[in-house]
C-alpha cells in the first residue's frame, strides 16, 4: 500500500464548535482510509524544542472512511450554461472578442467556444499553436477552419472577429489593430502590423455541440474524469459576444472603433455591473436574453482593458476602460470536490487546531481545521492568521525564484511531499508565484490541499516552519504555561470586526500576520480603544492591503504594487481589489502604517540567523519594567529558538516615529548584531547607496515595544516572526517565557495596568 | 583559442518575399474538393524589422511545377530516341511513386513491385490479344489483376517482416518469369506476347506523332500516380501510418488504443498493387509487347538504383532517381555496358555521401553546416563566457549578452577568492557571519538561475538524512539527484552544496 497517495482539505478552513466542516479527501491506490482526529499540539520536529506532538481525540468519526480519486479543474474561464443552445445558431453569425494573449504561441488555446473537443462539434474562436487567431467548426466528422496570416504579437490588445454563413460556407476572419501608447506591452513604435483579415469558404458547417459556452477554454470529456474543461487560454479578454449575422468587413471595424454591437444574441460587457466597492465573479450579457457568464477559478476582474487610456488608475474611475479579464490556465480557487466526511464539532469541544488524519498503509495525510470555541470561553485569544496561511498555500518560490535563496541566503531542503506537490502541479499556486505567463497570482483559497499548513512541514526555502506549522509553537507553550485560550482567525476578525475581539482581556497574534484587510485593522483600533490589549509577538505585520472575496470568504485577494518586499508588481493600472474596490499594496502607503497601530513596522528580513534581543534603557522605567521581572539587566533574551537559533530574526519591525509610532511608546529592547543578509527593506530606500545591511545600518533591527492605549488597553510588540519559536527552547522555561507570562498575567487581569500610575515629570539626581 | 576576431553579421533576404497588408482582404482559395489551399504562404514577422512578410512555407509545389512542366515543355523539342527515354522515365517514375508508397507509406518492403506491374500487363495483353478484349477494358483488367496479385502477395506480409519477405517477394518476381518462360503457347516468341493494342494508333507507331501521344499517356499516368501518393499519404490511412511509424515500437500500443494500422498497411498496399496494375497495362499498350524481362532482377534492381539515389520514401526522391538513371541507362545507350557501371557508381556514392538520397541532401546540408558553425563557435567562444556576434544574433533577449559579459568577469574574480582559508570558514559556519570574500561568493551562488541551481533533499520526514538534489526550472519537471552521497548533518549538506558550486566556479 505504499503506493496510496492522500490529499484533502477541510472546508471552511476556519471552523467553529457546534457548526459542520466538510472535509474533502482525495486518494489514489486505495478506496478506503483510516481516519482519526487529531488535536495539533506542536508542530515542528526541531530536538531543542517538545518535537511534533498530536493527540487522538474521541469522536463521532467513523474509524474508516471510503475515498475515491477526485479531479480538480485548474485554469480559469467563464460558463454559459446554454441548454437550449441559444448560442448555437443555425444560421449565420459573428463571434468577437477584444484579446490580449500573453502567450499565443506553444499551444492551441480558445478564446470564445462552443466547442466539444472530443466530438468536433460546434465552433470557436482561438488561437494555434503557431499563435495566429483561427475560427474552427466541426459536424462531428470533419473540422475546417479559417487562420489568420500573421501570428498575434503577445500582450498587445487586437480585436478578433470571425463571422460564419452557412448557406455559402464563407468564413470571414478579422484581427483589428487597437493598439495604443497605453494599453499594450510594447508601444505603436513598433513596426508590427497587427491587422488581418482572411475570407475562405469552409467545407463544413458547425453542429451544436453538447457542450456549455465558454470563455477562455472549451469543453472536453472522458470517461474516466467526466467533463471538464482544457484549451485554456492565457492573458486578457475584453468586451465580447455573439451577433446572429455575418457582420461585414465594415461593421466589423466599427466593433473596433468602441461600438456596442447593434441586435446581438449575446454582448459580454465586461465593464457592466461595476460597484464603488467591487467586482462580482459574473460577466454580464447585456444582450436581450441575459447570458450571464460565471467565472470559474476566479477570473481577474479589475484589469485594464482594450482602449484604457492611462489617465485612470483605477475601474472606480473609468469602468469603461476597465474591461480587461484576465485568465490563467493554472489558476485554482476551488477544487470542487465531494465532501468525504461531514463532521460537527461538538460544542464543548476545547479550541485548538484540530486535524483529520487519514491513512492508507504508509500514506498519511493531516488535514487541518481551526476550531474556534462555540461562544467565548478563555480571557485571551490567540488570532490565527489565516490570510498569511492563504497568501503563502503552495508556494512555489524554491522551485522557482530564482532570486529566492538570496533572498533567504539559504540552500532550500525540500521534502519529499515538496516534490510530490511540484510534480502535481494541481493545487495551485500562492500569492507569491507567477501564473504560466509571468503575471503575479492574486487569488488564493482555502478549498485546494494545502501543503504548508499541514504540522509538521517546514518551508523547504529556510527549512523551518512557517506561518500555521511555526503558531504552533506558541499555542504548545501557552498550554504549557497553562494558559486557557481561544482561537479566533483573521477570517472571524474581518466577517465580524470589533466584535471578536471584544469577549478577551488580551489577543495575541501569531507568528506572521502580514496580510489584513481593513474591517481587520479598523476591529483591532476599535478593540485598543476601547481598553483591550493586543501582544503582536511578529513580524512583518499588518503589511498588504488584503481582502476576502464577498462571495466566497475561502478566497483573498491582494495585490502587490510600488513598493515592499513583493513577489510581483501588479501592472500599471490594475492595483485596485476587485473584492472590494480600494487600492491594494501596502497599507503604509494608503495611510495606515503599522507603526500606528502596534507601533512597530517592517524593516528587514533575512533567513541565515536570528539573535538575541538587548534590553534598552526604557525596560528599566517603572512603567515597563514589571515585563522585565526576573530578567538580567544585561541579559540576552533569547539567543536561543527555533527559527534559527535566535528570538529575533527572520522578519523584523522597527520603531519609528516618523512612520507613526504612538509618541509615548518605550523601547524596551531591540536585536542586535544581524548580517548583511538582513537587509533594509525595500519600501525604506529612496535614494539607493551601499550599506542597507545588518553589519551598517542601524535600522537593520527588531524592536520591543510597549504602549498604552485609552481605557486601560496597551499594546506589547516584540516584532519578531522568531519569538514565538523561542519559546519552546529549554522546555518551555526560558527568558523569552519569563517576559510572555509577565505580560499575559497582568493582561489578564481587569483594571490598570502595571506601572500605569508612573506618570509623573522624571526629576532624577543621577 | 580565443582569437577574438569580430566577423561582421548579417545578410540579405535571398528569396522574394511579399508585403502583404494586413488590412486588405484576403480570400484564401482552396484546391477543389479538399482543405487545402493551392500554395502554403505563411506571414512572419521578420525579427529584424518587425515588418509583416509573406513566405512559401512550402516551397515543394514550386520545384514540382517547375520540374514536370519543364519535362513537358521540353520534351516535344527532342528526338524520336530521346522522347521514348523521356516516356520510359514517366513509367518508372510512376512505378517508383508506387512502390514508396508501398515501402514509405506502408512500410511493407516488398520486390514484387514489378512482378505486380508484369502479371497485369501480362494478363492485360493476353485478354487483348487472345480474347480480343478492346484495348480501353485493358485499363480495367490491368488494375484488377494488380489488386488480386496485391491480395496475394500482402496475405503473407502480415506474418514475415523485413529480409524475409523481401525474399519471398523475390521469389514470387522469379517465379513468374520462369512461369511465363515454360508457357508452351508463348514459347515461339520468347515468352513475350506482341501485337497488342494499345491508345497510340497503329500506323503512328514508332513514329514522331505516336511517340509524342506516348509521351503524353506515360506523363498523365506519372500524374496519376503523383495524385495516389498524394491522395493516401493526405488522408486519414497515411497519416495514420505516419504517426505508427514515427512510433514503431508502439505498434502494440497503437492497436491497443484501436488504431488499426496493421488493416491501413494493408489498404494501401492493396491501393498502390492495383495502380500498379494499371501501370502494366499501359507498358503493354505502350510497348506494343510485353516480355518476361520485365519480372528479372536486373530491371528490378535499376528500379532500387532509382529509389537509393532519389531518396527512400519519397516521392520526389522516386521521380529524381528514375530521371537520373532512366537518363544514364537509356539516354547513354551508346556508351555501352559501361553505363550500369555509371548506375552501380551514382549508387555507391550517394550512400556513402548523403544520407536520405539525393532529395535529402539539402537537411543534410543544413546539419552540416550547423555542425560546422558548431565547431566553429566552440573554437572561438569559452563555455560560459562572452558571446560573439554570429551568436548573438540567436539570443533574444539581449540584456542575456551583458549577463554574460558581467558574470564572466565576476567569476573571474571570484575564483580569486576562493581560498582553502574561505571553504575552512563556510564549513564552521554555513549560516552566519561571514567575511566579505565569502559573501560575495555565496551571494553569486545564491544569485544563480533556477536551472539545474542545488537544492537538498530530506529523505525522510522529520529525519537528518540528506541528499543533494538540482531544479529542473521547469514547472512540473521534479529536481534531478545529483550523487548518492549521503549527509546526516544539515551543515554537512550545505557546505558539499556550496563545494559543489565552488567546483563548478572554478571549472567555469
Amino acid at each position: 500500500m505504499t503506493d496510496a497517495r492522500l490529499f484533502g482539505y477541510a472546508d471552511p478552513l476556519c471552523a467553529q464548535a457546534g457548526k459542520s466542516v466538510d472535509f474533502m479527501v482525495s486518494a489514489e491506490g486505495t478506496t478506503e482510509v483510516k481516519a482519526e482526529l487529531v488535536r495539533l499540539v506542536h508542530g515542528d520536529f526541531n530536538p531543542d524544542g517538545p518535537g511534533f506532538i498530536e493527540e487522538l481525540v474521541a469522536t463521532d468519526i467513523p474509524t474508516t472512511l471510503p475515498v475515491t480519486r477526485q479531479y480538480t479543474q485548474n485554469g480559469s474561464f467563464a460558463r454559459v450554461e446554454d441548454p437550449d443552445g441559444q448560442l448555437a445558431p443555425d444560421g449565420a453569425f459573428t463571434v468577437f472578442a477584444f484579446i490580449w494573449p500573453s502567450m499565443p504561441q506553444g499551444r492551441r488555446s480558445v478564446i470564445l467556444s462552443r466547442w466539444s473537443v472530443n466530438d468536433s462539434r460546434g465552433y470557436a474562436l482561438g488561437i494555434t499553436p503557431e499563435g495566429k487567431l483561427e475560427f474552427w467548426v466541426g459536424d462531428g466528422k470533419e473540422v475546417d477552419q479559417v487562420t489568420a496570416d500573421a501570428p498575434l504579437v503577445p500582450k498587445v490588445w487586437v480585436l478578433a472577429c470571425a463571422s460564419f454563413d452557412p448557406a455559402t460556407g464563407e468564413a470571414r476572419l478579422r484581427q483589428i489593430d487597437v493598439q495604443n501608447a497605453w494599453n499594450s506591452h510594447i508601444g505603436p513604435v513598433t513596426p508590427y502590423d497587427h491587422n488581418a483579415h482572411v475570407v475562405e469558404t469552409l467545407r463544413c458547417k458547425p453542429e451544436r455541440a453538447d457542450a456549455p459556452f465558454l470563455i477562455a477554454g472549451a469543453h472536453e470529456e472522458n470517461p474516466e474524469r467526466g467533463t471538464f474543461v482544457s484549451l485554456h487560454f492565457n492573458g486578457k479578454l475584453d468586451r465580447s459576444g455573439l451577433i446572429g449575422r455575418a457582420l461585414s468587413a465594415n461593421e466589423m471595424a466599427a466593433l473596433a472603433s468602441d461600438e456596442a454591437p447593434h441586435d446581438p444574441v449575446a454582448y459580454w460587457d465586461t465593464t457592466a455591473g461595476y460597484t464603488d466597492t467591487g467586482i462580482g465573479n459574473v460577466i454580464q450579457d447585456t444582450g436581450p436574453r441575459g447570458l450571464h457568464a460565471v467565472g470559474v477559478n476566479r477570473p481577474v476582474r479589475a484589469m485594464t482593458g482594450w482602449n484604457w487610456q492611462g489617465r485612470d488608475d483605477s475601474f472606480r474611475l473609468n469602468p469603461a476602460q476597465y474591461g480587461g479579464v484576465a485568465y490563467h490556465d493554472d489558476a485554482l480557487t476551488d477544487c470542487g470536490w465531494t465532501p468525504t466526511l461531514k463532521w460537527t464539532p461538538p460544542d464543548d469541544l476545547r479550541s485548538g487546531v484540530y486535524a483529520l488524519k487519514v491513512s492508507a498503509g504508509e500514506a498519511v495525510d493531516r488535514i487541518p481545521v481551526i476550531i474556534r470555541p462555540d461562544k467565548p470561553r478563555a480571557k485571551i485569544a490567540v488570532l490565527m492568521s489565516t490570510f498569511t496561511y492563504l497568501a503563502y498555500a503552495n508556494e512555489h518560490l524554491s522551485f522557482e525564484a530564482a532570486i529566492a535563496q538570496a533572498i533567504v541566503a539559504h540552500t532550500p531542503v525540500i521534502s519529499g511531499d515538496d516534490l510530490e506537490y511540484n510534480k502535481l502541479q494541481e493545487f495551485g499556486l500562492s500569492t507569491y508565484d507567477h501564473h504560466t505567463d509571468g503575471a503575479g497570482v492574486c487569488y488564493s483559497s482555502w478549498k485546494r490541499p494545502i501543503i504548508n499548513i499541514r504540522p509538521g512541514y517546514r518551508m523547504a526555502g529556510m527549512n523551518f516552519p512557517w506561518a500555521l506549522p511555526a503558531d504552533l509553537s506558541l499555542l504548545w507553550w501557552l498550554e504549557h504555561a497553562g494558559y486557557d485560550y481561544d482561537l479566533i482567525t483573521d477570517h472571524d476578525l474581518d466577517r465580524e470586526g470589533a466584535d471578536a475581539l471584544r469577549p478577551y482581556k488580551a489577543v495575541l497574534n501569531c507568528t506572521h500576520p502580514e496580510y489584513y484587510s481593513e474591517g481587520m485593522l479598523d476591529a483591532t483600533e476599535t478593540y485598543l480603544c476601547e481598553g483591550g490589549r493586543i501582544m503582536y509577538l511578529g513580524g512583518n505585520g499588518y503589511y498588504w492591503v488584503t481582502a476576502t472575496c464577498p462571495d466566497d470568504p475561502a478566497c483573498i485577494e491582494v495585490r502587490k504594487l510600488d513598493s515592499g518586499s513583493r513577489a510581483w508588481q501588479a501592472e500599471p493600472g490594475e492595483g485596485y481589489l476587485a473584492s472590494t474596490g480600494e487600492r491594494s499594496g501596502l497599507w503604509r502607503n494608503r495611510g495606515r502604517a503599522p507603526q500606528k497601530l502596534v507601533g512597530l513596522g517592517f524593516t528587514t528580513e533575512g533567513m541565515d540567523r536570528s539573535e538575541p534581543f538587548e534590553r534598552m534603557p526604557d525596560s528599566f522605567h517603572k512603567r515597563v519594567a514589571w515585563i522585565f521581572d526576573g530578567i538580567g539587566d544585561e541579559e540576552l533574551i533569547g539567543d536561543f529558538g527555533l527559527a534559527l537559533g535566535g528570538a529575533a530574526g527572520v522578519e523584523l519591525d522597527r520603531y519609528d516615529l516618523a512612520l507613526g509610532t504612538p509618541p509615548h511608546t518605550q523601547l524596551l529592547a531591540a536585536s542586535i548584531n544581524h548580517t548583511d543578509n538582513y537587509p533594509l527593506v525595500s519600501e525604506e530606500i529612496t535614494y539607493a547607496f551601499p550599506g542597507r545591511g545588518g553589519s551598517q545600518d542601524p535600522q537593520v533591527r527588531g524592536d520591543m515595544i510597549y504602549f498604552t492605549t485609552p481605557n486601560n488597553g496597551a499594546v506589547f510588540a516584540a516584532g519578531s516572526i522568531a519569538w514565538s519559536q523561542a519559546l519552546p527552547c529549554h522546555g518551555g522555561e526560558n527568558n523569552v517565557a519569563i517576559i510572555m507570562r509577565n505580560l499575559i498575567d497582568a493582561f489578564q487581569k481587569d483594571g490598570a495596568l502595571p506601572g500605569s500610575a508612573y506618570t509623573g515629570d522624571e526629576k532624577h539626581w543621577r | 583559442m580565443n582569437d577574438k576576431v569580430f566577423h561582421k553579421v548579417g545578410r540579405r533576404p535571398w528569396e522574394w518575399r511579399g508585403k502583404p497588408d494586413g488590412d486588405t482582404e484576403r480570400r484564401r482559395r482552396r484546391v477543389p474538393g479538399t482543405k487545402r489551399h493551392w500554395l502554403k504562404w505563411r506571414d512572419v514577422h521578420n525579427d529584424k524589422s518587425l515588418t509583416r512578410e509573406r513566405v512559401l512555407a512550402d516551397k515543394m509545389p514550386l520545384w514540382w511545377t517547375l520540374g514536370l512542366g519543364a519535362v513537358v515543355l521540353v520534351t516535344p523539342f527532342l528526338s524520336n530516341t530521346m522522347i521514348g527515354v523521356v516516356t520510359i522515365f514517366c513509367i518508372y517514375a510512376a512505378i517508383n511513386v508506387l512502390w514508396t508508397l508501398i515501402v514509405g507509406t506502408a512500410g511493407i518492403f516488398s520486390l514484387a513491385t514489378l512482378a505486380v506491374v508484369g502479371a497485369a500487363g501480362y494478363v492485360a495483353a493476353a485478354c487483348n490479344v487472345y480474347l480480343g478484349v478492346p484495348w480501353p477494358l485493358m485499363f480495367l483488367i490491368g488494375p484488377l489483376t494488380g489488386l488480386v496479385f496485391g491480395a496475394i502477395l500482402a496475405a503473407p506480409s502480415t506474418r514475415l517482416d523485413g529480409l524475409y519477405y523481401a525474399l519471398l517477394t523475390m521469389g514470387v518476381a522469379e517465379i513468374c518469369r520462369v512461369f511465363i518462360l515454360q508457357l508452351r503457347a508463348l514459347t515461339a516468341s520468347g515468352g513475350a506476347i506482341t501485337n497488342v493494342d494499345g491508345f497510340i494508333p497503329e500506323d503512328w507507331f514508332l513514329q514522331r506523332p505516336g511517340l509524342l501521344l506516348g509521351f503524353a499517356g506515360a506523363f498523365v499516368l506519372l500524374l496519376g500516380a503523383l495524385l495516389v501518393w498524394r491522395l493516401v499519404n493526405s488522408e486519414r490511412l497515411g497519416m495514420l501510418l505516419r504517426v505508427a511509424r514515427a512510433s514503431r515500437e508502439d505498434e502494440a500500443f497503437a492497436e491497443a488504443v484501436g488504431i488499426d494500422f496493421r488493416r491501413a498497411r494493408l489498404m494501401v498496399f492493396l491501393i498502390s498493387s492495383a495502380a500498379l496494375g494499371a501501370v502494366g497495362a499501359f507498358y503493354a499498350m505502350y510497348f506494343g509487347s510485353i516480355s518476361p524481362q520485365i519480372f528479372s532482377l536486373d530491371t528490378m534492381l535499376l528500379l532500387f538504383a532509382m529509389m537509393v539515389i532519389g531518396g527512400l520514401g519519397r516521392a520526389e526522391g522516386a521521380v529524381l532517381g528514375a530521371a537520373i538513371v532512366t537518363f544514364i541507362d537509356k539516354g547513354l545507350i551508346e556508351l555501352g555496358p559501361p553505363r550500369i557501371i555509371l548506375v552501380a557508381l551514382c549508387m555507391i556514392g550517394v550512400t556513402i555521401f548523403a544520407r536520405e538520397g539525393l532529395t535529402g541532401a539539402r537537411a543534410q546540408f543544413r546539419d552540416f553546416r550547423n555542425r560546422k558553425s558548431g565547431e566553429a563557435r566552440a573554437r572561438r567562444t569559452e563555455k560560459g563566457g562572452e558571446a560573439m556576434p554570429e551568436e548573438a544574433t540567436e539570443v533574444h533577449d539581449k540584456q542575456e549578452l551583458y549577463y554574460r559579459r558581467f558574470n564572466k568577469r565576476l567569476r573571474d574574480r571570484l575564483k580569486q577568492l576562493i581560498t582553502p582559508d574561505l571553504i575552512a570558514e563556510h564549513k564552521k559556519d554555513p549560516l552566519g557571519h561571514h567575511s566579505d570574500g565569502l559573501a560575495r561568493v555565496l551571494n553569486y551562488f545564491r544569485r544563480g538561475e533556477m536551472a539545474d541551481k542545488y537544492v537538498i533533499h530530506r529523505m525522510k520526514p522529520a529525519e537528518e538524512r540528506f541528499r543533494i538534489m538540482a531544479i529542473s526550472g521547469e514547472r512540473g519537471r521534479p529536481p534531478r539527484v545529483v550523487d548518492d552521497r549521503e549527509y546526516t548533518d544539515i551543515k554537512e549538506a550545505y557546505h558539499a552544496v556550496f563545494l559543489l558550486r565552488v567546483n563548478d566556479l572554478m571549472e567555469s
